[in-house]
């Protein structure tokens, strides 16, 4: 969280044109903290309070983008984002191609998105393959907060509309990120760990349960290559492609529900690259139930990959069980 | 518990292998994969891997010992661990019953792709199905008690032949690698879930499947031995041996052979093989005359694509590739590791890989990739001192060519004075149902041209 909002903090100290625009992100200081503070140093030109309008937040933020400014829109719950779907994947994502390149609409919108706070069905969602549908539109993951503070002035910087997909329970995180502005380059996978009996592809929350689950799988001495795609589109698929080659067996973890994931793409990409041959299992998906994220506690959690299944899902692959 | 080692099962009708070599002894400390002992199968010597880490014990066959396959041969133990009380009787008898098996073989055996490894029962009613299905019992897994064969499990497998197409359960990395070392995956046992071949299954099969292990025993017509003789020695008819019976009694007795001879003057051959050695660069390898030959046999065949060629009962087959084989003598038999497209090669590269063949076939390192595809055979006892001689053809090849020894003879010259040459006098037995006399005339006679004329080729 601190991560995010310093990202923010340092691109509006070095660039006037860019604000930030979301519901509660003022005073209040955003329905998770992320923007805590940053009205006290920018005051509300620049850190902007709107009304409970998610198709007007992505409306400014586009119109913003046009004119000029490199806008910074947060949707409160990634759910929310439905309501500004006509304005983002009809207008956002396809301005630039339909006036032959005469327009860049260089903006970021920020989503909370993901399950475990037990917000129930409406609040937990993780849609972020919906928008890597959409041409046009770039989709970024961050799983650290090193990642998530480079990756988010990388896209700042960057002159395409760009959906950065925040996990609401890893804002508590804690890791090292250099207090300097960096960025860390859109569309390049990251080798999280090596290893050489399967290759564990995860994104946002699951890299860090991938790891734990890695962890207690070494102990077993069985080695987990772990590659986070970090950008979904354009994903880097070289890293995941070489990877597979080595291991052989490839099994995908993420939160959102497996039918008509993310998982399926990055499957498809094996099957079609040069690993295929290598392949000496079948690809697995580990992902969200087909449900709607349940209210109660116990079943908000067995409704997503947990460690635990991670570990048993990764074992059986190695072991030549599927 | 105590892991068995147990004699792997290379080909797809192997039913023995002889121990050449014990890598490691009772005691020895073994790792996973390491090579414990080197055994024969038809030509090609291969390793046998431990199969886990451990402490290797209860060695139960000599060297020299032929072995079933599937045999257990010796134990991995772990600390604390013993050899299994069952095991106390050697399997001496096993030994015994196969190394004096052509003394007693008066009976034909019966056909090996119905016999199952020794140590897996099979209900009667299961072997007569088999029998009449001409199912490979070693491909049918058993369900009956102690992995009993029971008819249903020939049922089931014919039943998933059918439904399959007899298509084979691998993965994708298992294909690969079996197409890389040309193995058939339908001789091997998958280790995965439904019995699904998966990249180890194909490693640890490690082999082709030798072409010539399709052939029939040759024991049909074998003599009982004259007890008013006194024996020397039995040598057991197994590996490199049985094969090169097998194919030569193939060959003599379904292609009808003729032979044709021609003497060929080397001295421009030899003249140009000597140049270029002594113009050769430094590590570059010496051309050899076996390098020069092949060279111009290669030429010949392209020449000639009716001598490099097979029959079969439909059709006579004429192939593109002219892979030539290089009979080479060992120890204990003979085997012909082959240049690949050897047309396309020119002589330095023939001659690398003619020593490089020569030298791994010698320490029995060949693969059975160097061994596979041969389109022709060159025999050549030159170095034996043999001034002419007939060889019998390599099948299902059409024909073989069989090479002396360079002679000095005077021949006249264009005024009728003697004088010196360099000769060296090629046979060829061809296959007369693929080709008439003619025909081989025409290609011996272009493989003279070639020789004498090698400096226009090679240029």
């Amino acid at each position: 969280m601190e991560a995010l909002r310093e990202g923010m903090r340092q691109a509006m100290q070095q660039d006037e044109r860019v604000f930030v625009i979301g519901e509660d992100i003022g005073v209040y200081g955003g329905a998770f903290g992320v923007t805590a503070g940053l009205i006290d140093e920018f005051g509300p030109k620049r850190i902007i309070d709107t009304p409970i309008s998610e198709a007007g937040i992505a409306g400014a933020v586009i119109g913003a983008a046009i004119t000029g400014m490199r806008p910074i829109g947060e949707i409160q719950f990634s759910d929310f984002v439905v309501i500004s779907m006509e304005q983002l994947v009809m207008q956002g994502a396809k301005m630039r191609f339909m006036f032959g390149g005469k327009a860049d609409v260089p903006f970021v919108m920020r989503l909370a998105g993901g399950s475990g706070t037990g917000a129930a069905a409406q609040h937990s969602e993780s849609l972020e393959n919906w928008f890597v549908h959409v041409p046009g539109l770039k989709v970024v993951m961050p799983s650290s907060p090193y990642d998530a503070k480079g990756l988010l002035l990388a896209a700042i910087q960057d002159n395409n509309p760009i959906m950065f997909f925040e996990h609401k329970l890893l804002y508590k995180t804690k890791g090292p990120v250099p207090e300097e502005m960096y960025t860390i380059p859109l569309g390049q996978s990251h080798v999280v760990r090596e290893g050489k009996d399967l290759t564990l592809i995860a994104t946002s929350i699951m890299v860090s349960r991938a790891q734990q689950a890695a962890e207690q799988l070494a102990e077993e001495g069985i080695e987990i290559e772990i590659i986070d795609p970090r950008t979904l589109k354009p994903l880097d698929e070289k890293p995941i492609v070489d990877s597979v080659i080595k291991t052989g067996k490839a099994l995908i973890v993420h939160e959102a529900v497996k039918t008509g994931g993310f998982g399926g793409e990055l499957a498809a990409v094996i099957m079609e690259s040069e690993a295929f041959a290598y392949l000496d299992a079948p690809v697995r998906r580990l992902a969200g139930l087909d449900m709607p994220i349940p209210y109660n506690r116990n079943l908000e959690y067995h409704a997503v990959p947990q460690v635990e299944n991670i570990v048993e899902e990764a074992r059986k692959l190695v072991k030549g069980q599927y | 518990m105590a892991k068995e080692i147990i004699m792997p099962k290379f080909g797809f009708t192997q039913e023995e292998s002889e121990i050449l070599e014990w890598l490691k002894q009772n005691g020895d400390k073994v790792e996973k994969g390491d090579p414990i002992a080197v055994v024969s199968t038809d030509k090609v010597s291969m390793e046998v891997e431990a199969p886990e880490s451990g402490i290797l014990d209860g060695i139960r066959y000599k060297v020299g010992d032929t072995v079933p396959v599937t045999q257990i041969i010796a134990y991995v133990l772990q600390p604390g661990e013993k050899i299994p009380e069952s095991d106390s009787t050697p399997a001496a008898a096993h030994t015994a019953e196969i190394t004096t098996e052509p003394k007693t073989e008066t009976a034909q055996k019966p056909a090996p792709s119905l016999e199952r490894a020794a140590g897996v029962s099979i209900s009667p009613v299961a072997q007569r199905l088999a029998d009449d299905k001409q199912v490979d019992l070693n491909l049918v897994r058993g369900s009956g008690k102690d992995g009993q064969i029971t008819r249903k499990d020939v049922e089931d497998y014919l039943a998933n032949q059918e439904k399959t197409g007899g298509k084979v359960k691998a993965t994708p990395a298992a294909r690969r690698i079996a197409g890389e070392k040309q193995i058939d995956l339908r001789t091997i046992t998958g280790s995965g879930p439904t019995g699904r071949i998966q990249a180890a299954d194909v490693v640890s099969a490690r082999t082709a499947e030798a072409p010539a292990a399709q052939v029939k025993p040759a024991a049909a017509g074998s003599q009982a031995v004259n007890p008013a003789l006194k024996v020397l020695k039995e040598i057991p008819l197994v590996g490199m041996r049985r094969t090169i019976a097998q194919n030569m009694q193939r060959s003599m007795q379904e292609a009808p052979h003729m032979f044709l001879q021609v003497d060929v003057e080397m001295d421009a051959a030899e003249g140009l093989r000597k140049l270029a050695n002594e113009n050769k660069m430094e590590n570059s390898p010496k051309v050899s005359v076996t390098a020069l030959i092949v060279k111009a046999v290669a030429q010949a065949l392209k020449q000639n694509p009716i001598v490099n060629s097979q029959f079969t009962s439909e059709k006579i087959v004429l192939y593109e590739d002219i892979n030539v084989g290089v009979a080479t003598a060992l120890d204990n038999g003979l085997i012909v590791p082959v240049i690949h497209n050897a047309d396309r090669k020119d002589l330095k590269q023939i001659s690398l890989e003619v020593s490089d063949l020569a030298l791994r076939a010698r320490n029995n390192k060949l693969q059975p990739d160097d061994l596979a595809n041969g389109t022709f055979t060159i025999s050549n006892l030159g170095m034996f001192g043999i001034d002419r001689f007939t060889a019998i053809i390599n099948p299902p090849q059409a024909a073989i060519l069989a090479v002396g020894k360079m002679n000095q003879v005077f021949v006249p010259d264009e005024n009728g004075q003697p004088v010196l040459r360099s000769v060296v006098s090629f046979s060829l037995s061809a296959d007369h149902r693929v080709m008439d006399g003619s025909q081989a005339a025409k290609f011996l006679t272009d493989l003279k041209n070639n020789l004498i004329n090698l400096g226009e080729i090679v240029k």
